[in-house]
């Protein structure tokens, strides 16, 4: 690339310096800030202002964090399912399905079994059999992928599809055993009392977003990161993703490592959709549909470089950038919702894209005429 | 020609300076190639040759320094500058589309590319290259699949279209087989009598003696020394790279050999319905090495990985410590008391990106919990005893250099598994330097000492020669000929592993 008379030079650092993972991410929230900020004042929004009130709303208030952390909760699961597949070189977009898949069978539990069941026991029931149905959805392809060598991108993708239209099925296209049988309003039917969670109150009297479930979708993060370094199977799957041949030779069985990795990665999206069920909706929610809090997941993954610590760290920011500018859609100046999403584009682009400066030193070069 | 009486070197390095992080690679280096010339740059595995290499075909900007090319300092910012003042690379590891043709990948990147190829013209250009310095190639065939030796074709021809006058050739010769190093031997005389420079970077040091003109030698980024044609002694080369006196001797078995360890019989495998192996049979003893000699591609991997448990034989026996392993897998040859070290050093026997101590529990019996406290006090241990050059235990494998990497995995497959007495062990050497060769050897015969019977399989025949105790020739699958190491000589093998009759 050419740029006055200099061209710029990329090459790639023998050693990472302990600055760039400090700096880099900074750097590139800025320049999306800026880049954001030229949209904003080309659409007649105060670029300032507008950035203080998505921060106000999105996560410095109490009703933004909370709506953030609120949305986070399932995010974090499918960011971590989403990490878990990649970092096996498995590329499974399969959360959005596996996640409506677990809200699904989360509400059969919450039906079917919670009634009998204390608080206790009913709510991880209810988690349990969507982290089953999550897993369930991704057996199909897992086993083709683990025998066949089926692209796990494609079968999970298209199941993406069958999983929508089967929510829509259960809701509005019959009355069967998901529909609200008290209503002929399509929607569907609660699940036990005991069965649910209410919202956090931390200490005040106002009712938030954020449910305990917060503390479960951390917890799994914690214990993944913790597990995968440690164990035999953290070990077996990390020699595999570097190395296929090299797990062959060390006899490792990469069928089941194959598959066992894309079912846990469902099992994870599955809770995502269980914690839906437990917190806020209660039942099957067609209102899912609409987040894309699977896709969302894919981004939040690779964002979080696959470590499933900052998956955490990464939805939080995601979530955040989604409610405050959903607030700022309904604000006294309201900003377009295409503008937010220019902001949301524009803040995981660079901060990608500052991947090539932590990995690569950029210099300008003079450049000299050819022949001297 | 140049007017004056002297005529101007073709390219020079005066005083070249290039400094990586923690690793000076060219410390104040002269180097100079005359019009014609083949002049070798010599030395081991990390001396900085390559790095000079790319500092003159203008791959790496070097900190200090000229690059002088007929008597004038040019600068050099990519290697299409290079290109631009007649300079060209052939690397190591190609640079190849494989899907793509010959001549599209000879034409790949060319500044005066037509909208649409010309694929007639180009091919008709790539073959008058290829005749002229004798490349056999056809234009048309696809770079896929061809050989390494063919593929290297592709690469000089390449250089040569792109209108090179100096070539820089990088370790040419790792990935042949004799009969193409000769071919390339020819090639490189046709250019250079068309007045073509060439810089020849090896480590080879047998090899290079034949094909230069000079041979500049290297090591921890300086010229230790430089020799003319005919002034060029082995020995003396030998200890410039190395820096201290070697000499690779035959080694013997000292202690009379004892029990059958390994035993393979009647091992036939097939393969998409091919036989590859048929009807082997072999048997080592504890305290004895046993060479497999042979062409690359008879069979050897196959013989190999069925012996490790990672092939199951459609007939025959594999016995290990008298446990039968045939079809039990690679975790079951090895709890019977097998190790292995395959010849793909870092793409099969260590994972490339994880560390010297993660590395080591990798044939290990795990647990639930991997064993990384013991692991890294092992790691301390080999990095201390086998003088194994790293930053630390926790570098990942593939930052070390081939002679480290293949401590690492020596050391783990002989000495970390307590209980293996069977070893079989690929081309240990290949690709490695004079000085890491000796060690390797080194480490092999005390195995031998220790009891443990060794299969050693390698294409490189003095190798074989060098080390076993019994050789065996592998053609085609099956053992053609088995002598015991003294009293056989290498041309009866050499014509046994052609497949002629001994």
């Amino acid at each position: 690339m050419m740029l006055l008379g200099r061209r710029i030079q990329v090459e790639q650092r023998m050693a990472v310096p302990k600055s760039a993972v400090v700096i880099v991410p900074v750097v590139s929230v800025i320049f999306a800030l800026v880049v954001g900020g030229v949209f904003l004042a080309l659409t007649g929004h105060p670029p300032i202002r507008t950035y203080l009130d998505l921060l106000n709303n999105g996560y410095t208030s109490f009703y933004g964090i909370t709506d953030t952390l609120g949305l986070a909760t399932p995010l974090i699961c499918t960011g971590l399912a989403a990490a878990f597949a990649f970092r096996m070189n498995l590329y499974s977009i399969g959360q959005e399905g596996q996640m409506y898949l677990g809200m699904i069978g989360g509400t059969w539990a919450g039906i079917v079994l919670a009634d009998s069941l204390p608080p206790l026991i009913a709510v991880p029931s209810v988690l349990v059999f969507g982290a089953l149905a999550g897993a369930a959805w991704i057996a199909v392809p897992a086993l083709l992928r683990a025998r066949l060598g089926t692209s796990e991108i494609v079968s999970t993708l298209l199941l993406n599809y069958v999983a929508l239209n089967l929510v829509n099925f259960f809701i509005f296209g019959s009355t069967g055993f998901f529909r609200d049988p008290t209503t002929s309003f399509p929607q569907g039917r609660a699940v036990a009392e005991s069965a649910r969670l209410s919202p956090l109150s931390l200490f005040t009297e106002k009712v938030t977003n954020t449910y305990p479930t917060l503390f479960v979708a951390v917890s799994l993060a914690v214990l993944l990161f913790w597990f995968m370094r440690v164990s035999n199977y953290g070990y077996e799957t990390a020699v595999y993703a570097d190395s296929p041949n090299t797990a062959r030779y060390a006899g490792m069985n990469s069928a089941w490592l194959q598959s066992s990795v894309l079912l846990v990665s469902g099992a994870l999206a599955g809770v995502g959709g269980a914690m839906y069920v437990v917190g806020p909706a209660g039942k099957v929610d067609p209102g899912l549909l609409q987040v894309g809090l699977g896709y969302a997941g894919i981004v939040v993954a690779a964002l979080a470089r696959y470590n499933f610590l900052a998956v955490v760290l990464a939805a939080v920011l995601f979530a955040g950038l989604r409610t405050g500018g959903n607030a700022l859609q309904v604000s006294n100046d309201p900003v377009p919702i295409a503008i937010a999403v220019v902001l949301q584009g524009a803040v995981l682009l660079f901060a990608l894209g500052g991947e090539l400066f932590r990995r690569n030193k950029v210099t300008l070069v003079r450049v000299q005429s050819a022949t001297t | 020609m140049q007017h004056n009486a002297e005529v101007p070197l073709a390219l020079a390095a005066r005083a070249v300076t290039k400094r990586f992080p923690g690793v000076v690679a060219n410390d104040q280096v002269n180097f100079d190639l005359a019009h014609g010339e083949v002049h070798t740059l010599l030395g081991e595995n990390g001396a900085g040759k390559s790095t000079l290499a790319s500092v003159l075909c203008g791959l790496y900007r070097p900190e200090a320094g000229q690059v002088v090319r007929d008597g004038k300092e040019i600068r050099l910012n990519s290697p299409r500058d290079g290109l631009t003042h007649g300079i060209a690379m052939v690397h190591q590891h190609f640079r190849l589309v494989d899907r793509f043709t010959v001549a599209e990948n000879v034409v790949l990147g060319h500044k005066s590319l037509s909208f649409v190829l010309a694929t007639a013209e180009i091919e008709a250009k790539v073959a008058a290259i290829t005749e002229k310095f004798g490349l056999p190639l056809d234009p048309r065939a696809v770079v896929g699949e061809l050989s390494a030796g063919e593929r290297q074709r592709v690469e000089i021809v390449k250089a040569l279209y792109q209108g090179a006058e100096i070539l820089l050739l990088d370790e040419p010769t790792a990935l042949l087989a004799p009969p193409e190093v000769e071919k390339l031997f020819t090639t490189v005389r046709a250019m250079t009598h068309a007045g073509k420079s060439v810089v020849f970077v090896s480590h080879k040091l047998a090899e290079v003696v034949d094909i230069s003109d000079r041979i500049t030698v290297m090591r921890g980024g300086k010229v230790t020394g430089s020799v003319r044609r005919g002034e060029a002694d082995v020995r003396r080369l030998a200890e410039l790279m190395v820096g201290r006196e070697i000499n690779i001797v035959a080694r013997r078995a000292k202690s009379p050999v004892g029990d059958v360890l390994l035993s393979a019989s009647q091992v036939h495998l097939e393969r998409d319905g091919t036989a590859m192996l048929t009807d082997i049979n072999l048997e080592v003893r504890g305290g004895e090495i046993v060479g497999v000699a042979g062409v690359a591609g008879n069979g050897q991997r196959d013989l190999a990985e069925v012996i490790a448990g990672l092939r199951t034989p459609q007939q025959g026996n594999v016995t290990v410590c008298g446990v039968p392993t045939a079809g039990s897998g690679a975790r079951g040859a090895r709890r019977a008391g097998l190790a292995y070290v395959p010849e793909d050093r870092l793409g099969t026997g260590l994972a490339p990106s994880m560390s010297i101590r993660d590395n080591l529990v990798l044939t290990r019996e795990r647990g639930f919990l991997v064993d990384r406290k013991s692991a890294l006090l092992e790691a301390e241990t080999f990095i201390k005893q086998l003088e194994i050059k790293t930053p630390g235990p926790l570098t990942p494998t593939r930052k070390l250099s081939g002679g480290n990497a293949q401590k690492v995995l020596l050391a783990r497959e002989l000495f970390a598994l307590s209980g293996a007495r069977v070893l079989v062990v690929c081309s240990p050497t290949r690709g490695l330097d004079v000085g890491a060769v000796e060690t390797v050897h080194a480490l092999l015969d005390e195995a031998r000492d220790a009891g443990k019977a060794i299969l050693l399989v390698s294409e490189d025949l003095d190798e074989v020669m060098t080390l076993a105790d019994r050789v065996l020739v592998l053609y085609r699958g099956r053992i053609t000929l088995e002598r015991s190491g003294a009293d056989t000589n290498v041309e009866r093998v050499g014509r046994a592993m052609a497949g002629l009759a001994t």
